[in-house]
């Protein structure tokens, strides 16, 4: 998944001129918090409802006047995104920066913005259900080969898989979490645990068989 | 006396032997009804027509089911949901789903009729069936259509859905009917296909509030779902003031069901039909349409729709099954049929976070019932 898939585009942009006020404004109407500044097609910073709060708060000793410009608050230089960086790049910048949004440049012009909901919708559609299926979690050995034994597993009984999810658990192990479209996932998990499958989900009920 | 509706042809509706979904489950019940030496007798229904099939279903979508039926080939069956593992075709497929279909029906109109109140359909109950998509066993979405029949007649339509998984196709078809309200008792889709039946899930449109999920946690018994049941249904009949209720009895929420993780024994399930019964006295002047559907243990669901027809005519649970019948029977199991008619108590090995899934039950149903009030008094 790139940014291309998940970013909007086109980004709502205002200019370095524009005042406070006016950047406060638009992001009313609009619903957002986070506007790139540019100048022509430069982008120049990113200003944030954050940044309009804090400059214009009664707490800091000499705040800015609503028709300030945001060329005055707004963060210079920002860290930017291409289309095609994939979205757990920007995921890992946005966290360790601490910070909101990411322009999305091209050829050094402005063709989107990538937000931490942005990212949060990018997390549903990894891991949610979109189509009718069933869950299984298996635990793997770190081995070369071991997720490509499951999948073939699956394939062998024709069954599809809509999702697959795979995470370092300990030192020799990984979980993988699979939405199989199929209503028969208890059946499929009884055969894995006959096949040596570490299987977590679904469990075997404790009742007598 | 109550009607049973139930025609030989129901055996055609059948995936192959080795599939799940198995004929087999109500010849055993009407067997073991017989071998206790009740007469079951029977209402034989007529297949729905296509026109029937096209008040809930695309015509795209029925035209490929005819053509496989015919065994034609289907390139973009798949697209459909048809030729899968779950859902294989077969020759007939088309007749046979018909048939199961023509049953709910004719169940509906024998109520909308003034003919009948209890109506026992032995087949049917395929809540998974989408406008164009075949789903988890189903074909065409009977339910919906005779819910549809019934509302059509002025009928307003309580739908309560037991089996153990999410009623995706009826929700999806009935999701801004202002005129059915439906509840689905299911093991959570974070953990069971079809992975939908969130709290949050509550219609669209004009039947906003009245779709209500309650999704239950994997290992739930057969307290802590009583209980919840309790909680949700009462509240919700008293809101809607419905005509008529449509129950898809699935047994596979049964402990022994291996296609999923609830825990409910036999005397749960006659706990939970004698309360739909009672519901239905006291809110619907106990007209109600029972279909059957999941239950996947040849030696539970055989003996839970036994159960359900002798609630229905208020005739006792005999203690033990027919020796004949368990010998007839035996080669439907890996493990030995049941003695007795109702589980052993204990039943099964203790469940060790049962309080804790007792009360995230009991919370999930709290926060159902918030959510859903919400649009109930909302004027």
């Amino acid at each position: 998944m790139l940014i291309r898939d998940i970013m909007r585009s086109p980004a709502i942009a205002i200019s370095a001129e524009t005042t406070l006020q006016d950047a406060y404004r638009t992001m009313r109407e609009r619903g957002i918090r986070h506007l790139p500044v540019v100048e022509g097609e430069k982008l120049v910073g990113v200003v944030t409802d954050r940044d309009l709060r804090l400059a214009t708060s009664a707490l800091v000793p000499s705040p800015f006047s609503p028709d300030s410009r945001v060329s005055a608050v707004m963060s210079s230089a920002p860290l930017t995104a291409d289309a095609s960086d994939p979205v757990e790049d920007a995921a890992r910048t946005m966290r360790e920066l601490k910070i909101g949004c990411l322009p999305v440049l091209d050829d050094g012009r402005l063709i989107g913005i990538v937000t931490g909901l942005d990212l949060l919708d990018a997390l549903m559609r990894l891991t949610g259900v979109h189509k009718p299926s069933g869950r299984l979690e298996v635990r793997l050995p770190d081995h070369p080969g071991e997720l490509a034994r499951l999948t073939s597993f699956v394939s062998h009984r024709d069954l599809n898989i809509h999702s697959i999810l795979t995470y370092p658990e300990g030192p020799d192990s990984v979980r993988t979490v699979l939405r199989i479209g199929s209503i028969e996932t208890g059946l499929l998990a009884e055969d894995l645990r006959r096949a040596g499958f570490d299987v977590l989900w679904p469990p075997e009920k404790p009742c007598p068989r | 006396m109550p009607s049973v509706i139930y025609a030989p042809a129901y055996r055609r509706y059948s995936f192959g032997d080795e599939h799940p979904f198995s004929p087999v489950r109500t010849d055993m019940v009407l067997d073991l009804l017989g071998a206790l030496g009740h007469r079951v007798d029977t209402v034989e229904p007529e297949p729905a027509t296509r026109e029937d099939l096209l008040d809930v279903h695309q015509n795209a979508y029925v035209c490929r089911v005819e053509k496989l039926s015919a065994g034609a080939l289907v390139p973009d069956g798949q697209e459909y949901g048809l030729g899968t593992q779950d859902t294989p075709s077969f020759p007939g497929m088309d007749e046979a789903a018909r048939w199961l279909v023509g049953g709910t029906l004719h169940g509906a109109r024998l109520i909308s009729e003034g003919r009948e109140t209890r109506v026992l359909q032995l087949g049917g109950g395929l809540h998974h069936a989408r406008r164009s998509v075949a789903s988890g066993f189903c074909i065409y979405n009977d339910l919906a259509i005779a819910i549809n029949f019934l509302t059509r007649n002025g009928l307003k339509v309580a739908y309560l859905d037991i089996d153990v998984h999410h009623c995706d196709g009826v929700q999806e078809i009935l999701n801004e009917d202002p005129r059915v309200l439906t509840v689905s008792l299911h093991e959570s889709g974070k953990y069971l296909f079809p992975g939908t039946g969130e709290i949050r899930e509550l219609g669209a449109g004009a039947g906003r509030g009245l779709k209500l999920n309650l999704p239950l946690e994997p290992f739930t018994e057969g307290a802590s779902y009583l209980e919840v049941l309790e909680q949700v249904i009462p509240a919700a009949l008293r809101h809607f003031r419905p005509d008529v209720l449509v129950v898809q009895a699935g047994a596979d929420a049964h402990f022994d069901d291996p296609l999923s993780d609830l825990m409910l024994t036999t005397r749960d399930y006659e706990a939970i039909f004698r309360r739909i019964l009672a519901w239905a006295d006291d809110f619907t002047a106990s007209r109600v349409l029972f279909t059957l559907g999941g239950g996947y243990s040849f030696r539970a669901a055989p003996r839970v729709w036994a159960i359900l027809y002798l609630v229905l005519h208020d005739l006792h649970v005999a203690r033990d099954l027919p020796e004949s019948w368990r010998s007839k029977w035996s080669h439907t199991s890996e493990n030995e049929l049941p003695q007795t008619f109702h589980d052993p108590n204990p039943s099964h090995a203790d469940i060790p976070n049962r309080y804790e899934i007792a009360h995230r039950n009991r919370q999930v149903a709290e926060r159902l019932l918030d959510l859903a009030r919400q649009y109930w008094f909302q004027k």
